[in-house]
């Protein structure tokens, strides 16, 4: 039972009936008689009434990539300009004003090269041909070589190059030409000589020797033989030398030898056999004496102190008294001092001497320009049985290329040097940046598609 | 006044090391050591090291800072750093793929030019001369390289023609003096503007490729860079004294198809021997002058060269010496006659053993063309038979008057030639009267002789200078004319009587002059003296020795 009694409306009266809704009746006559009109969705078919709707119920979701993505707002005026564009909708009054030009209309070079009109295209194509002329002639090689035949020695002055330098009358001094070419830009540049002091007594070619010939006298091959012969004894005679003060210093163990030698030598001091004779090497009192005691920080009193000055100054004393002594001694000496101070400056004297002889020496000797020494190549000689009497079968020895090199670093022209091999390149590992990939996922897209999905 | 720090002045201020030279240069070390060695800038040592590399002890290469800093005017400083401008651009072109301008842009290559260098290095042409020994011998070797990593191919081609011009210089100016065959190759020595130029040229074989510890190629290929052009030069030089143009028009003309040419190694060398083998066109058809000093090869000789000799340093030597030259036409090109013309007079064949002879011709090994140019002249062809035991081959560049040991060989078979020289010598020089220090009995005479004619020669010229301060010419001629012909009369042809030489007096003259010598070096030369003296006992005495033994030798080769 509602508790709120709905006060009944009378339908008396038409302004009643007003009142009250009465959409539901009407709505059910409606209903009859367009049944009655049409028929009853009963006795209708199903294709009648519905059709299957092919169009998808949303619109595909465009799933951008980055790129695209980046492409779209790109074409997007910037956001910084964003408060120079015009947003308002009250149109500017003076509708001359801003006048927005379009895209400039620009040139068709191509147009331009088939159809010239204007004389500067005419000139344009004149001036293509005469480079392209040029290129071609540049392109072609080997004029070099029939230019450049000149006579270099020839006397040239440099004031011949330079229009207005030479004065019939002699009013431009060679000082003040050489300034002015200086600030043209075609200097004259003095060479000082010390480029080209020589530092080396080695001849470019050594005369060779008899011995050296395709077919060589008895005596001369026999000289050369002998002369390698000797180099080679030398090198023999010092390696044996270097052996006999190294390696032959140390004495030489096997293994086991050394094993064996290395447990006597840390088992000495313990006594396992030798009982009775260790005993009595020990100490015979119990006392614990240590060889190295430790050592006590025992102040010196002032009596010591003062004692320890006055001997100072005794020894002080005494040492005075023998420099004196010493030097009423000397005066007796005189003449052996003399002597001795003659052998002096001789010794330094022949010392100067062989300095200056081994400076000498040195001086046009092959110098060390680099971290490597210079070694002597090994003179090439043909062995006896190898020497062929014709020019047929001459056995080479050296080649000439490396014996015109070990002449360049003789002359003290190339510095030695150890030929650096092939230089690793690093590698340099390549990678695209993650914005310039291939389209792949990105968490954003990955998310869209779960949007879309859902 | 800024206090002066240490290493400020001195040898630290006069060395640079090359880490700082090229921060101050600004080059890259290839093309820093390209500069260097184009300009002639050596590294070098200091006296002390320490100093010099302001402190620290470890080895560095060091420069004259004089050096580096004349470097920095050079134009072609530019040039090199032009290069890597010039290779990031065009790696640019050909990343991006415009093709048109890497076209344009290879065309606009930097090169270097280095005529101006030449002359910075060699002011004057005598200069480039003395430096030409080791031009030729580069330039020599490079011309047989194949086209290596390092080394362009237009390289080798410029070496290959420009060796050729000059040998063909060589070969029209008479100029080989001395050659010598050793196991290293073919020394020749020519005289040019009378500087002797010494090179090598290599033996023909194969090209070994050498491994990069031994040699720097790129390095050696700098080099010859730098001496093709200074040998360009030069040969435009001497063709224009010689009165030939340049470049030279040489007759023999390459065959048609030329990729057979570049295809094999022996075509490259037959087609340079085979342009060796024609002459050079002059300027001016003037006829050539015999060149009295060379008493060889008459004109119209010609030699004939088997196939398995080496044609090319014959070719040059023949020629030179005015023979004439030509080879098996089937084998290769260039053949100037055939090997049945009659006019061959000598036939030079490496073989121990040779089918069909002909009776008019010598012939004989190729030794014999060598030694004759050593020796200077024609000398008899029967020990250079083929299968004969060839003389040995001995170094000309030997002094043949050296006061060492000199083997009987070279003595027995130099006598010729010494006394030729000798001979063309005191007829040349009429007017110089230095008598030489080993006299032997000729030399005697001829010395007499000539010394004989000297005095009348001075005496006519003393007295001809006498007239002519004399104003008085009238009188004193006809006195003059009078005392000329009682010369005349009396200069008659009487039988010579033999001079004997005195051996012990002569001996004893010697040792007074010798003892005088000593006697008036002055007391601070006394030590040199004394060592020179010395030095020339033990020459002697070595000598000596060696003859004692050659004696033995041949005492017991005798016996047995």
């Amino acid at each position: 039972m509602s508790s709120i009694k709905k006060k009944r409306v009378s339908k008396k009266t038409k302004s009643a009936w007003r009142k009250t809704d009465i959409k539901d009746v009407e709505e059910f006559l409606e209903d009859q008689r367009q049944e009655e009109r049409v028929g009853s969705f009963a006795e209708k078919k199903d294709d009648e009434l519905f059709m299957v709707d092919a169009t998808p119920l949303k619109s595909k979701q465009i799933i951008l990539t980055e790129k695209q993505r980046r492409k779209l707002n790109a074409k997007k005026p910037l956001r910084s300009l964003e408060a120079l564009t015009n947003n308002s909708k009250v149109q500017d009054p003076i509708v001359k004003r801003n006048r927005v030009r379009q895209k400039k209309s620009g040139r068709i070079i191509e147009e331009e090269v088939r159809n010239p009109t204007k004389p500067r295209h005419f000139q344009a194509n004149k001036d293509r041909e005469r480079y392209y002329e040029s290129l071609e002639k540049k392109l072609k090689k080997g004029e070099h070589l029939a230019k450049s035949a000149k006579d270099v020695w020839a006397e040239e002055d440099f004031r011949d190059k330079i229009p207005g330098l030479k004065d019939e009358k002699g009013w431009i001094s060679k000082d003040l030409a050489l300034y002015v070419s200086k600030n043209i830009g075609k200097a004259v540049i003095k060479v000082h000589d010390s480029i080209r002091h020589r530092t080396t007594k080695a001849k470019k070619f050594e005369a060779p020797h008899g011995g050296m010939s395709y077919n060589p006298s008895l005596e001369d091959h026999q000289a050369l033989l002998a002369a390698v012969a000797d180099k080679e004894e030398k090198i023999i005679k010092e390696e044996n030398h270097l052996k006999r003060v190294t390696t032959q210093m140390f004495s030489k163990v096997t293994p086991e030898e050394r094993d064996k030698r290395l447990m006597e030598e840390m088992r000495s001091g313990l006594g396992e056999e030798d009982d009775g004779n260790e005993k009595d090497d020990a100490t015979p009192d119990g006392v614990y004496k240590s060889i190295n005691p430790p050592v006590e920080n025992k102040k010196k009193s002032k009596q010591s102190r003062r004692k320890e000055l006055q001997q100072k100054e005794l020894q002080k004393k005494q040492a005075e008294k023998k420099a004196l002594k010493k030097q009423t001694a000397d005066l007796n000496r005189i003449k052996s001092i003399k002597n001795e101070v003659i052998a002096e400056e001789e010794q330094l004297n022949d010392l100067k001497k062989h300095r200056k002889k081994v400076e000498l020496k040195k001086k046009f000797e092959t110098k060390r320009l680099g971290r490597l020494k210079y070694a002597e190549p090994d003179t090439d000689i043909n062995m006896p049985e190898d020497i062929a009497g014709n020019l047929r079968n001459v056995k080479p020895e050296s080649s000439l290329l490396v014996d015109r090199f070990k002449n360049f670093q003789k002359r003290n022209i190339l510095p030695v040097s150890v030929a650096t091999g092939k230089q690793k390149s690093k590698k340099v590992k390549r990678f695209p940046r993650s914005s310039h990939k291939d389209p792949g996922v990105s968490f954003q897209m990955l998310r869209e598609q779960r949007k879309v999905k859902s | 006044m800024r206090r002066l720090k240490k290493y400020q002045t001195g040898e630290a201020a006069q060395y640079i090391t090359r880490r700082a030279a090229l921060r101050k240069l600004q080059l890259s070390l290839n093309d820093f050591r390209r500069l260097c060695i184009i300009k002639g800038v050596y590294p070098r040592e200091p006296k002390h090291r320490r100093r010099a590399q302001k402190g620290s002890s470890d080895i560095k290469i060091l420069y004259h800072a004089k050096d580096i800093r004349f470097l920095l005017h050079e134009p072609i400083v530019w040039t090199l750093r032009d290069y890597k401008i010039f290779a990031k651009k065009t790696g640019r072109d050909r990343a991006i793929k415009d093709f048109r301008n890497l076209k344009r842009r290879l065309a606009l290559f930097p090169e270097l030019r280095i005529d101006h260098i030449v002359k910075e290095r060699y002011p004057t042409f005598i200069d480039a001369i003395k430096d030409l020994d080791d031009c030729l011998t580069l330039l020599f070797l490079f011309s047989t390289f194949p086209s290596l990593r390092l080394i362009p191919r237009e390289q080798s081609a410029l070496c290959r023609r420009l060796t050729l011009e000059f040998l063909h210089y060589i070969i029209s100016s008479k100029s080989i003096r001395k050659v010598f065959i050793s196991i290293k190759g073919f020394y020749f020595q020519a005289d040019i503007k009378g500087q002797m130029v010494t090179w090598i040229m290599p033996h023909h074989y194969p090209f070994k490729p050498h491994s990069k510890a031994e040699v720097d190629f790129k390095v050696m290929s700098i080099f010859v860079e730098f001496y093709t052009i200074m040998l360009g030069f030069v040969n435009y030089r001497l063709y224009h004294s010689a009165g030939y143009t340049y470049p030279p028009e040489i007759h023999y003309e390459k065959q048609a198809d030329l990729e057979d040419n570049y295809k094999d190694e022996l075509s490259y060398v037959s087609d340079r021997i085979a342009a060796l083998n024609s002459d050079l066109d002059s300027k001016t058809n003037e006829p050539e002058e015999e060149i009295e000093d060379i008493d060889l090869d008459l004109i119209e000789q010609g030699q004939n060269s088997n196939r398995e000799v080496p044609r090319e340093p014959l070719v040059i030597l023949i020629r030179s010496f005015g023979g004439k030259v030509s080879w098996d036409s089937t084998v290769f090109t260039g053949a100037t006659y055939a090997e049945t013309d009659e006019s061959i007079t000598h036939q030079i064949v490496d073989r121990p053993i040779l089918s069909d002879k002909y009776i008019s011709r010598d012939y004989i090994q190729p030794q014999w063309v060598f030694d004759c140019v050593n020796q200077r002249t024609l000398i008899p062809t029967n020990k250079y038979f083929i299968g004969a035991t060839l003389p040995p081959h001995l170094s000309p560049f030997v002094d043949s008057k050296r006061e060492s040991y000199i083997p009987p060989e070279e003595s027995g078979t130099g006598n010729e030639s010494s006394y030729n020289k000798d001979g063309s010598k005191s007829d040349e020089n009429i007017l110089d009267a230095q008598p030489e220090e080993i006299r032997t009995l000729d030399d005697q005479q001829l010395q007499v002789a000539y010394m004989e004619e000297k005095l009348e020669i001075e005496g006519d010229g003393y007295v001809q200078s006498e007239d002519e301060i004399n104003p008085e010419n009238d009188e004193v001629a006809p006195k003059e004319l009078q005392k000329r012909d009682q010369e005349k009369l009396s200069m008659s042809v009487k039988v010579g009587k033999v001079h004997k030489e005195n051996k012990r007096l002569n001996r004893k003259n010697e040792l007074d002059e010798h003892r005088l010598q000593a006697r008036m070096v002055k007391p601070r030369h006394r030590n040199l003296f004394r060592k020179l003296i010395r030095e020339k006992q033990d020459k002697e005495k070595e000598k000596w020795l060696l003859k004692k033994k050659r004696r033995i030798i041949d005492g017991q080769n005798k016996d047995n």
